[in-house]
């Protein structure tokens, strides 16, 4: 089970399983895990965390940060957020397109979030699903950084 | 009857007369007695023959009389039977006959009498059982001494409820003077809330049951006021009750809002100013506890704004910090101007009643700013009591209800800071402090230039209703005397935090900011683009054709306040025109022109060579328009054109 934060939404927490549910939570569900620490083992993997600066440009939405792990950083991890929006496949053509505007040739293809519920309501944990396959990936890679882009 | 022995009675005939009359010396005289042919006579008289034997009914009752008389004497004995033997046809018995036969009846009856009283003094077969019957009237002894005794029992009663009665109405008017301590308690009662923590009585003066999240304890402790001397007369305003109030809440205090022009150098601040106001009057009537404790409570409450806009103004991050030192708050809403917030609060002592009062001048402490302060902070109040901050789960900070929520439906930065009120309370009051003064800068700006100018007049309405962010007046400019006609510029200014807008009568906006020059100047470019549009206007009446007209010319000098505006007027023959460029600061010009043939110095040359040209304008003058008669400028002005249309016959 992970337990994430997004500054986005400064007073939630995300606890989310691999192809589990996804619960999101008052800040006081971290100092509950802590009561619960004897009921089970943290994994041994230290925090991850992305770090950069917001943009805002019109409707969208930029993020661009620097993944670190540690001490060490280990990649750069940039999210677009289309605002208007809360239907996945209505805009994924127009996200495309902004994206292509500036990475070129790096740009990913549609998340696997997208792709069982293409017309179901986009929410915050669709968005910390993709983060925690993103560090997953991340953390799987060897030291030498490798951009990974989601 | 039998073996009752047999009773002798004597008994002798009262031969006696009746008695005639007695004498003086007390012989008696007698009556002879009636003799038989008299006796006779008289009875034969009271004989009624007509009756017949139907009167024996009548005269067995005077019978019945008749033997009554049975004891009595010889005399009636005669006549009884002399009745009887005349009415009732009965053997005549011997005179005693009667009397024995009462006197055996007698006896009878006395035997029986006897016979029962002995079987009753048996009590075998009869009792005597007593018949409850009036008491017999005692002597009069021993009634008077018994009245006597029962109404002392009852004098002795009332004694007792008088004396009780006498004693409560002494007493009621002792405890006027000194008042029992319950009812005193009591009274109290009715205006805090107080409770008992073991031997004390302590009472609660803060705001905590209205809604405030300050952390004074705000108790008082009720003492009972034993120091009165009894011997000695009890003092007017006397009180077994006394209320001890914490020692930081003693004396008054008050909010000071006050701006300054200056703003003093940085040594200067923490002075505090701490004068005393002249204290509130008390309601007459009201006793000294309360007094005592009201003035307890707003010193309180002005520790709390205090508290809270010191703690806001070292939070919240804005251009200009805010100085927090001592006892105030220092911002600068407006460059040059200083905003103060001070809380003074003066104790009773000795030593603050002997310093002298500082200097102040009225203007300066704005109480509409106080009395707001004390507004908002009750709202505060109100506002954790509402129905969206209570109830609230144990576990939970005070908040809005949606703020609950904000973890578990992820909630982003805009709609968060859409829930919370982002305002506190020192934003609040330096808004209203702005809006305040900026408002005084424009009434001030707005009379001055009414008083200085006299030419186009200025009006301002002010509006009745306003906000504490905004005021709205409507200034119209006007000349004198040509109010109907020249009625153009008329603008409505909205007052507001730091900007005033200006909405023109024809539908232009503009936003002038809080420099109070740039009101000043916007008004005089409006004074000078009057002039001309009276000009305009006096042209229809007077019919006048307008040329041309320009709000804004282009040609000239450049003006520096706003522009100059120009109109060119031609009269109703077409003979003369007039031309004028009035400006803000270059003032007004005004131009004649002449048709050619009144023009003497005009070079000849030989294109015109009708004479029919010369009837058409020619070269401007200009006219010394100082010089001019009028009281203002549209009055020249009509003067000017009346004197240059001329009525033809």
């Amino acid at each position: 089970m992970y337990v994430m934060h997004n500054s986005e939404h400064p007073l939630s927490c995300f606890a989310l399983f691999e192809n589990g549910p996804c619960l999101i939570a008052d800040t006081n569900f971290d100092v509950l895990m802590v009561k619960l620490k004897g009921f089970f083992q943290s994994a041994k993997a230290s925090k991850i965390e992305t770090r950069g600066t917001r943009y805002q440009y019109c409707d969208f939405l930029v993020k661009v940060g620097t993944v670190t792990m540690g001490p060490s950083a280990r990649g750069i991890s940039v999210e677009v957020e289309y605002g208007p929006c809360v239907v996945a496949s209505d805009c994924w053509n127009l996200l495309l397109e902004f994206l292509q505007s500036f990475l070129g040739s790096h740009t990913p293809g549609a998340p696997a979030v997208f792709g069982n519920r293409h017309d179901m309501v986009y929410g915050p944990a669709d968005t910390m699903v993709q983060y925690m396959e993103l560090f997953n990936k991340i953390r799987k890679q060897q030291q030498l950084p490798v951009a990974g882009i989601r | 009857m039998s073996g009752v022995r047999a009773v002798r009675i004597s008994i002798e005939s009262a031969c006696e007369k009746q008695v005639q009359e007695v004498g003086l010396d007390g012989t008696e005289t007698y009556l002879q007695p009636l003799s038989m042919s008299q006796n006779l006579a008289r009875l034969a008289q009271r004989i009624d023959f007509s009756q017949g034997s139907g009167s024996d009914d009548d005269d067995a009752p005077a019978d019945g009389d008749a033997h009554d008389w049975a004891g009595t004497g010889a005399g009636p004995g005669a006549e009884q039977d002399e009745d009887e033997g005349l009415v009732k046809f009965q053997p005549s018995l011997w005179p005693w006959d009667s009397v024995r036969n009462n006197l055996r009846n007698s006896l009878t009856e006395m035997c029986v009498l006897y016979d029962v009283l002995s079987i009753v003094r048996d009590k075998k077969f009869m009792t005597l059982d007593p018949v409850s019957q009036d008491a017999l009237p005692p002597k009069q002894t021993l009634q008077l001494i018994s009245k006597k005794k029962s109404l002392a029992g009852a004098a002795q009663i009332l004694l007792k409820g008088a004396e009780r009665l006498t004693k409560s109405v002494t007493e009621n008017q002792e405890n006027k003077l000194q008042r029992d301590f319950n009812s005193e308690l009591l009274r109290l009662r009715q205006h805090w809330k107080l409770r008992k923590v073991g031997d004390k009585i302590l009472g609660d003066l803060s705001y905590r049951s209205a809604g405030s999240l300050f952390p004074h304890h705000g108790t008082f402790e009720v003492i009972k006021n034993t120091d009165v001397d009894l011997d000695k007369k009890i003092p007017e305003d006397y009180c077994p009750l006394d209320v001890q109030i914490p020692s930081d809440l003693e004396g008054s205090a008050y909010i000071k809002v006050s701006i300054q022009k200056q703003s003093p150098d940085i040594g200067d601040l923490g002075t505090v100013n701490l004068f005393k106001r002249p204290l509130l009057k008390s309601k007459p009537g009201s006793p000294h506890w309360q007094t005592k404790l009201e003035a307890a409570q707003n010193v309180l409450l002005c520790k709390e704004i205090f508290a809270q806009l010191s703690r806001e103004a070292v939070q919240i991050k804005s251009q200009i910090p805010h100085i927090v030192v001592k006892n105030q708050i220092l911002s600068q809403p407006f460059p040059n101007l200083q905003l103060s917030i001070s809380l003074c609060h003066s104790s009773n002592d000795k030593k603050s009643q002997k310093s002298t009062t500082e200097k102040q001048s009225p203007e300066d402490h704005l109480y509409v700013l106080e009395h707001n302060l004390h507004l908002l902070i009750r709202e505060f109040h109100k506002q954790t009591l509402s129905s969206i901050m209570m109830p609230h789960p144990a576990s939970l900070p005070f908040g809005h209800k949606r703020m609950r929520l904000s973890g578990p439906q992820a909630f982003d930065k805009n709609e968060i800071s859409s829930i919370q009120s982002t305002e506190g309370l020192l934003e609040k009051i330096i808004k209203q402090a702005k809006h305040i003064f900026l408002r005084s800068r424009a009434a001030a700006t707005i009379d001055s230039l009414a008083s200085r100018i006299e030419d186009p007049q200025i009006q301002a309405h002010w509006s009745n209703i306003s906000d504490v962010y905004e005021s709205s007046v409507k200034v119209l400019i006007t000349s004198q005397g040509y109010e109907q006609i020249c009625k153009s510029i008329q603008l409505q200014l909205n007052i507001g935090v730091e900007q005033i807008r200006v909405v023109h009568r024809d539908g232009r906006v503009v936003t002038l900011s809080h420099q109070e020059q740039e009101l000043q100047d916007f008004l005089l470019s409006q004074m000078s683009q009057h002039q001309v549009h009276a000009v305009q206007q006096l042209a229809k009446v007077m019919g006048w054709q307008v040329l041309s007209f320009s709000n804004h010319v282009g040609l000239g000098p450049i003006e520096s306040i706003g522009n100059a505006s120009a109109i060119t007027v031609a009269s109703p023959s077409g003979d003369y025109a007039i031309s004028v460029r009035n400006g803000p600061e270059s003032g007004s010009k005004i131009m004649v022109q002449f048709p050619r043939n009144q023009c003497k110095d005009l070079p000849k040359s030989d294109v015109l060579q009708d004479s029919k040209w010369n009837h058409l304008r020619g070269p401007f003058k200009e006219v010394e328009w100082n010089k001019m008669e009028g009281r203002n400028f549209v009055y020249k002005m009509e003067l000017l054109m009346s004197a240059l249309s001329p009525c033809l016959l």
